[in-house]
């Protein structure tokens, strides 16, 4: 064995040791992932498979992919799949436009600028139930502050029900949506205008780049990998949303704001068809990995 | 890290904590501790939550062997709550909740079927009709038991403006000689003048409404043949169904804009004068007394009448769970808690009739004050809501049941669109609790 070789064994068996050692420290902070997510995970996946059903002592026996066929006859899944699809594209389209415009701002030279960043962060604060509350005291028909500022402003006659109207309800929660995430959009795309080189845009405006110009060829391109980022979160978190529009209007008026999480928690808790429910539940992950893949896969090709 | 330290000694904690409560919950009726019972109240207004508490107080002093813990639930998510905790194993013992929603709980095998362990006192004091709302097929269809004591009934009245009537000179009817529907809509009409509405109908959640007044006119929504369940829409059931979108659309004696109101909604615009009549139940005369204006006159109106006046009615219930380890304790809660002398304070405290005979005799639940005299009256006009014995009744009311009656009280489909969904996709629903 030449001093090479033993001194080449010795480092690789180090690195084991060394690797052991990772593990170990890695465990504490693994444990609590296997059992609150992966468990959870491989348990729904496999009760989507069986007909598990609500009630005491129920038996819950194997049916393969029965449930599977049923979701894509189900007609009131897939208008409320829709409805979700409307609600998360134009939530995040929103969201995503409101954001940069606040973000371009807080990015700017103002007055009180701390004061402005700590203020846009207030809804993040706050717990998704009591966003719902609060703005259901907002669109309140006889006591909320909408309907009262319009009557002032002469734009409506009479209270306008907004959360109960067949065609307001979903526009109405779709505001609630935009503002609820506008503070995690607004902070990531403000780092990323923070990361954008102050020299490009000085030679820039020594050619002679007006703002418009500047904005459309130096700060969107470079920001380009953060907007691919935050969008897709976005997609994929107010697809799932669930607890806002649940304290907002459980799914109502005749199921114009039900989507498709509510379709799924109905289903289990309010009629006790767990398996239906867990089979939905998989369906939904696979429609937004594939929705999801289509977009970043579109996007990198751009990029590249 | 410190993070995920930190949920991993949450978890241990939580463990322990699990550990000590499954002991302590055990054998504790052999070591001579306290049996402890979680009670879930769904008592919301004020004098209700007041008589409920303090009824528990005054056995916790009573009883020192069975203390019973008040538990508050509320109306709007409590079927969702029982069936996680049922399903975790650690239900409420004693449970508030009513009779539409112990059909389905019953067939799951979470109730205690309660038929043999009611007292002779408790089962005589209650008439046979109220007890048919709490009897139900046990798990997997097995055989009819009494799954929950029903104690509080609600029937639909109509709260009118004195002033507005006596102005446009219509008396009031007595309980003997009720308008009828035709009358209703004739006085209805005579009340619009201008900007006033005669009647405004709260259709928001429209479907227990109108199927418990259909049965005015005979109208069951459901008939059973071979042991299957389907939904039938025909004469009967259309008649209601037509007359309060008559008064919406032909009459135009009632308010659209009250339609997508909740219950209690149109209850500032009463008060305004800007409808003459409020078709509501009973308890909304609580609401009126502690918010209407101090020189608002008003009445109770008796049920109206189709061909009989009878409605469908649900009764407010108190149920074991199966799991409770202390079935017999939790049912000597619940005959105490039921007594006579008990349900008049509890039906003063909701506004609601009580079941039991001995208090619906009380004087104070029959005086003209208020429209009690009315209102206990009308508990003769109760009869069991065919719906209550539907299987999958909950998932048919919310699924197709609630959107098609708002479109077609919205005036987006006709009737016979509407009995097109309510018996298609009715069916479709109702097959899936079918064996």
């Amino acid at each position: 064995m030449t001093a090479v070789q033993a001194a080449v064994r010795g480092r690789a068996a180090r690195g084991r040791g060394a690797d052991r050692g990772v593990s170990f420290l890695l465990l504490p902070a693994l444990i609590p992932v296997l059992i609150f997510s992966v468990g959870p995970l491989l348990y729904g996946i496999y009760l989507s498979f069986t007909d598990a059903r609500g009630g005491r002592n129920a038996v819950v026996s194997f049916v393969g992919l029965k449930n599977f066929g049923e979701v894509l006859t189900d007609g009131d899944f897939w208008s409320s799949f829709k409805i979700g699809l409307i609600w998360a594209v134009s939530v995040t389209v929103l969201q995503f436009a409101a954001a940069l415009g606040l973000a371009l701002l807080l990015n700017s030279d103002l007055r009180l600028r701390g004061l402005a960043r700590a203020l846009a962060m207030a809804p993040w604060a706050m717990p998704p139930i009591v966003i719902g509350l609060m703005w259901r005291l907002v669109y309140h028909p006889n006591a909320g502050i909408l309907n009262a500022t319009l009557r002032d402003a002469h734009v409506i006659g009479h209270n306008v029900d907004w959360l109960n109207n067949f065609g307001t309800a979903l526009p109405a929660i779709i505001v609630v949506g935009v503002w609820t995430g506008m503070p995690q959009t607004t902070v990531v795309l403000l780092a990323g205008l923070q990361g954008v080189a102050s020299e490009l845009h000085e030679a820039a405006a020594v050619d002679g780049a007006g703002v418009w110009r500047r904005f459309w060829s130096i700060t969107l391109p470079q920001l380009r990998p953060v907007i691919i980022a935050i969008t897709s979160l976005d997609f994929v978190w107010n697809i799932n949303q669930f607890a806002m529009v649940y304290a907002l209007t459980q799914g109502g008026p005749g199921g114009r704001t039900r989507l498709p999480m509510l379709f799924a928690y109905e289903e289990a808790f309010r009629y006790g068809f767990f398996g239906y429910a867990a089979a939905l539940g998989v369906a939904i992950t696979i429609v937004v990995l594939v929705v999801l893949g289509l977009y970043l896969w579109r996007q990198m090709r751009e990029n590249a | 890290m410190r993070r995920r330290l930190r949920s991993v000694a949450a978890v241990a904690a939580a463990a322990v904590i699990g550990l000590a409560a499954g002991c302590s919950g055990g054998g504790s009726s052999d070591s001579g501790k306290p049996v402890k019972l979680k009670f879930l109240s769904l008592a919301w207004q004020k004098d209700s939550l007041a008589a409920n508490k303090r009824l528990v107080a005054e056995w916790n002093k009573e009883n020192p062997k069975i203390q019973v813990q008040y538990v508050q639930g509320s109306w709007d998510n409590v079927n969702d709550q029982l069936v996680t905790s049922f399903e975790g194993g650690d239900p409420p013992d004693v449970i508030h909740d009513d009779s539409s929603a112990l059909a389905g709980f019953a067939s799951q095998g979470y109730l205690t079927d309660l038929t043999k362990l009611l007292p002779a006192g408790l089962k005589s004091d209650i008439p046979q009709a109220a007890w048919g709302t709490a009897t139900f097929a046990g798990q997997g269809g097995g055989d009819q038991g009494i799954y929950g004591v029903p104690f509080l009934q609600e029937s639909q009245v109509i709260l009118a403006n004195k002033k507005l009537l006596d102005d446009a000179g219509v008396k009031v009817p007595t309980v003997d000689a009720p308008w009828t529907w035709d009358q209703f809509q004739q006085i209805s009409k005579k009340l619009t003048s201008g900007k006033r509405f005669g009647v405004a109908w709260a259709l928001k959640s429209p479907v227990n409404r109108v199927l418990n007044l259909s049965l005015n006119y005979g109208g069951t929504f459901f008939q059973t043949s071979g042991g299957k369940t389907t939904v039938k829409v025909g004469p009967q059931e259309r008649e209601v169904l037509q007359r309060i979108h008559d008064q919406l659309y032909k009459d135009k004696s009632a308010d659209p804009s009250a339609l997508g109101m909740g219950t209690a909604d149109p209850l500032p615009g009463f008060y305004a004068g800007k409808y003459a009549m409020l078709p509501a139940s009973i308890y909304m005369r609580q609401q009126v007394i502690e918010q209407a204006p101090k020189n608002f006159e008003w009445v109770t109106i008796p049920p109206l009448k189709g061909q009989t006046t009878q409605q469908g009615e649900i009764a407010q219930t108190l149920s074991v769970a199966a799991d409770s380890k202390h079935p017999k304790e939790a049912v000597k809660f619940i005959s105490w808690f039921l007594n006579g002398q008990h349900q008049v304070e509890l039906a003063k405290g909701d506004w609601l009739i009580p079941t039991s005979q001995t208090a619906a005799k009380d004087p104070s639940l029959n005086t003209s004050k208020d429209g009690w005299d009315i209102a206990t009256a009308s508990a003769k006009s109760l009869i069991l809501a065919p719906y209550l014995k539907v299987d999958g009744y909950d998932e048919f009311k919310t699924k197709v049941a609630t959107p098609a009656l708002q479109s077609y009280f919205a005036n987006k489909i006709s009737i016979d669109q509407l009995a097109q969904k309510l018996t298609g996709d009715g069916d479709k629903v109702l097959a899936r609790y079918q064996h």
